[in-house]
């Protein structure tokens, strides 16, 4: 088969079995949306700012585990799609980004729309490609999605100069079938050493933890650890990052760690004799001040990435290789040696844990009101979310006090459906999120927990949602204010809200929807809560925008004490501190 | 502490060396003197080679010698910093 270079580029794609591509045209990108228009196989969205079309396909690559991708054109439409990457690079999402350039013999002349994408992005990319010549298309792309996907995932750029998509020059098209690169070879299998001397560890201990982060979810291990843990029966703690890779609502579950992790999984975390870390990287969100965490605990440190690894807390004992693997090789040692293991011996420490829990854990009663007199506490309405979706819904966040009253107060059961900006903590993903997880999955509940500030950096794709038939549902939880900003400016600097409130200046949401076609829903009042939420989730065919007033005043707790605090200082209340 | 020199084999491709100098940058790292060159004389070069099981053509890899003062921990992590660049074969420190 014999075809021009855009036509290769957009085959290959086809090839990898990409069914959707976000993006935006501009004039280095017209050939190649020139091959778009020609094929039925893979669907073309439209956004309205690059930003959404790499949220979008990053909402979708979290939703399915498939890479998202996203073709913009050059210049500005790539250097808009910067934020969009650097927030999977965060967060190890796989996602393949083609930006279109200016021809190969203007390069460097400051031409129309030139930027250098490569040197720009270099720094928050896996790996990234530039097109030399359009026979080496295919190999090129065959390439980027093997790298975005396999090891530690994470975004691949492949810049495309314009006259490598000519339509007039055809070259014979043969897409690869496998893929073999000499100087990438990310660790699979566990070394079986490492293996004998984490069990021998895990029998030994008798304060254990087990530490989930979203490593475990990219590497799809959450069955393995459900099955380690039914052998086991430790505490397990999740990141941010991890919620759902472990059942929220097991007995077992501590909830999620660090800075706004709940009490009990903080306290197991600082008082544990072994911590069993998988898929996770201690973030300085986790550790508070790595000198003082987890005084007493051996490391077991799980990871695909040997940088990971010994960066930030040393590993006692470091297992490299897919974890999905790692945890088959325990779980097959474990059962071997299942009388060595004592279960007795961790009930004073399961007996601690729940004392804990019962002390200082997450208070669910204490938000719900049905008095007006009393305004709307933002837990309460994750909770009725919760509540009336049973915990089955995709959510998506945005970033701030609502993202993690949504962590804290929504409880997944299973992996990927907790889809928010933890590593770059990015306002304006949880919408475009959203879309590339509805359309990932049109049958299921995706609802977007965003904020008022959070929702008016990508709003713009409320017209996309429009376009598309996106009937997805968003909360606004809305306190008026940059709340998480303005909580540690009460916390840190004596309550001046410095640029934190918007004087009166926010728009009036429900006929914002309204004029893109969709309905909005104004709740103010704690009588109207339940049903007013009922009322929009009930609607299934069209995109609801719910916009709750809750209490500017509340604050996210409990709250890690920084600096100089471990993972047992934590602020309870505004008044309390551990 | 005490200056370290480390030897990092690398694709010769556009781009290669750029990735390994903008880590320095990125990580916070300090760069004390670099030096590249693209192999032409194989046979001081066999043992990448037998470490990666593959064969090397004339002036495909480049050898950069590049020396930092860092302590054990951070050479640790420099190096695998290093070697998970994807256009990076080996790198290891000069002893
Ligand atoms: C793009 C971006 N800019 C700035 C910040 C810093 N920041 C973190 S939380 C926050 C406030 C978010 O406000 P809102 O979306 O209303 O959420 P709330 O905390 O009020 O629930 C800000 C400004 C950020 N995370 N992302
Ligand atoms: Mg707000």
């Amino acid at each position: 088969m014999k075809l021009a270079g855009n036509d290769m580029l957009i085959q290959s794609l086809i090839e990898e079995g990409v069914e959707y591509i976000f993006g935006y045209p501009g004039g280095a990108a017209l050939h190649i949306y020139d091959s778009i228009f020609k094929q039925k196989e893979m669907e073309h969205i439209l956004v309205r700012h690059e930003q959404g079309a790499t949220h979008a396909a990053d909402g979708y690559a979290r939703a399915t585990g498939k890479p998202g991708v996203v073709l913009v054109t050059s210049g500005p439409g790539a250097t808009n799609a910067i934020t969009g990457i650097a927030t999977a690079f965060m967060d190890s999402i796989p996602m393949i980004v083609i930006s279109g350039q200016v021809a190969k013999h203007l390069i460097g002349t400051d031409a129309f729309q030139e930027t250098d994408m490569i040197g720009v992005s270099r720094p928050i990319v896996k790996h990234s490609f530039t097109v030399d010549s359009a026979e080496n298309i295919p190999e090129i792309v065959k390439q980027a999605f093997y790298i975005a996907t396999s090891g530690r995932p994470g975004p691949v750029v492949i810049d495309v100069p314009k006259d490598t998509t000519a339509p007039d020059k055809l070259f014979e098209f043969k897409y690869p079938n496998k893929v073999d690169i000499r100087s990438y070879k990310p660790p699979i299998e566990p070394d079986p050493k490492q293996i004998e001397r984490a069990v021998d560890a895990i029998i030994e201990s008798k304060k254990p933890v087990i530490y989930a982060g979203g490593g475990a979810i990219n590497s799809n291990a959450s069955e393995e650890l459900r099955r380690l843990n039914e052998i086991l029966d430790f505490p397990v703690t999740n990141t941010l990052m991890g919620l759902g890779v472990y059942p929220a609502t097991h007995e077992r579950f501590l909830g999620m760690l660090g800075m706004h992790g709940t009490y009990q999984a903080n306290m197991s975390m600082h008082n544990a004799d072994l911590i069993i870390a998988i898929g996770a990287r201690f973030d300085d969100r986790i550790t508070n001040t790595p000198k003082l965490f987890a005084p007493n605990a051996k490391i077991i440190h799980l990871d695909v990435d040997y940088s990971s690894v010994s960066k930030i807390i040393e590993a006692n004992i470091a297992v490299f290789g897919q974890v999905k693997n790692s945890l088959k090789e325990i779980i097959k040692l474990l059962e071997g040696k299942k009388e060595l293991i004592d279960s007795k011996k961790i009930i004073p420490w399961k007996k601690q844990i729940s004392d804990w829990k019962s002390q200082h854990g997450l208070n669910h009663e204490m938000h719900l009101c049905e008095t007006d007199d009393q305004p709307i506490m933002p837990q309460a309405v994750v909770q009725h979310i919760y509540n009336i979706t049973k915990g089955k819904a995709f959510i998506t966040s945005d970033v701030g006090q609502h993202q993690m009253f949504a962590a804290q107060y929504y409880h997944f059961d299973e992996p990927r459906k907790w889809i928010n900006s933890g590593g770059l903590g990015t306002m304006g993903f949880g919408l475009p999120a959203a879309m590339g997880a509805k359309l990932a999955y049109p049958d299921d509940e995706v609802i977007c927990i965003t904020g008022e500030g959070s929702i008016q950096m990508c709003i713009q794709e409320l017209s996309t949602c429009t376009q598309y038939n996106l009937p997805i549902k968003i909360i606004n939880i809305n306190n008026e204010a940059l709340g998480m900003v303005k909580q540690w400016q009460d916390m840190n600097y004596g309550g001046r809200h410095s640029a934190s409130t918007y004087q009166s200046s926010l728009p009036n949401f429900v006929e914002l929807a309204e004029s893109y076609g969709h309905i909005g829903i104004k709740i103010e009042k704690n009588s109207e809560l339940k049903s007013g939420l009922e009322k929009a989730l009930s609607i299934k065919d069209r995109l609801v925008f719910v916009d709750v007033y809750v209490d500017p005043n509340e604050h996210v707790y409990p709250m890690l004490v920084a600096p100089n605090g471990s993972l047992k200082d934590m602020w309870l209340d505004k008044e309390t501190k551990t | 502490m005490i200056q370290r020199k480390l030897s990092v084999i690398l694709e010769n491709k556009p781009g290669a060396l750029v990735r390994v100098v903008g880590l320095f940058h990125q990580r916070g790292y300090n760069i004390e003197s670099l030096h590249v060159d693209p192999v032409e004389d194989l046979n001081e070069y066999r043992f990448v080679e037998e470490k990666l099981n593959i064969n090397l053509k004339e002036g495909e890899v480049s050898h950069l010698i590049i020396a930092t003062t860092v302590n054990d921990n951070l050479l640790r992590q420099i190096l695998r910093q290093i070697n998970k660049l994807i256009d990076v074969l080996m790198a290891e420190e000069i002893k």
